[in-house]
């Protein structure tokens, strides 16, 4: 098999092999900057300083990042609003690619993302209902 | 063959330029958060 071949039969997999990296390396990355944030905070207080604003809006956004992938409905109403618009986007955008290809062999690929960016845009229309007011 | 490769995924640019910037932009927000963190440091007095 050449490398052309192999390209056309797999390079759908680049998505979501993307996808897990910077899942992997996000959630890394998160945990350690948390525990170094938490770290300095707790060195300010125990030498009886106040900690920076920034090292406090930095916890700030930790924490609003794990309200918002913990799916528990945290983040502002229009943070909700926008995801749904943005799932909503993508399912149709994969949605309509898959109904100018859905001749091809490959054109499975487009529904898959088009069904799980429907679901998920479901899903966010859902907290965005019945989410926690904020 | 490369060139009816590209002519089949060249619009295979537009997703990989989306995933180039996201990296880029995951960089330049670790080197803002470790910005903010070495500023605080020094700001203790320490050198963690």
């Amino acid at each position: 098999m050449s490398f052309a071949q192999f390209f056309a039969a797999y390079w759908w997999l680049m998505f979501p092999v993307f996808g897990m990296l910077m899942a992997f390396v996000g959630m890394f990355q998160t945990e350690r900057r948390s525990n170094q944030t938490m770290d300095l905070i707790k060195s300010y207080v125990d030498q009886g300083k106040d900690p920076p604003p920034e090292l406090l809006k930095l916890v700030a956004q930790q924490s609003d990042w794990d309200m918002d992938m913990s799916g528990v409905g945290g983040g502002s109403k229009s943070n909700r609003a926008w995801t749904f618009v943005v799932f909503l986007a993508l399912a149709a955008g994969f949605g309509t690619g898959y109904y100018f290809m859905r001749a091809e062999s490959w054109s499975f690929a487009f529904l898959i993302v088009a069904v799980t960016m429907g679901v998920m845009a479901v899903g966010a229309l859902l907290l965005l209902i019945f989410g926690r007011k904020s | 063959m490369s060139e009816e490769l590209f002519r089949d995924f060249w619009w295979l640019m537009f997703p990989i330029f989306g995933m180039v910037m996201a990296v880029f932009g995951m960089l330049q927000e670790n080197r803002r958060i470790d910005a903010i963190h070495n500023r605080a440091r020094r700001e203790l007095g320490t050198d963690q």
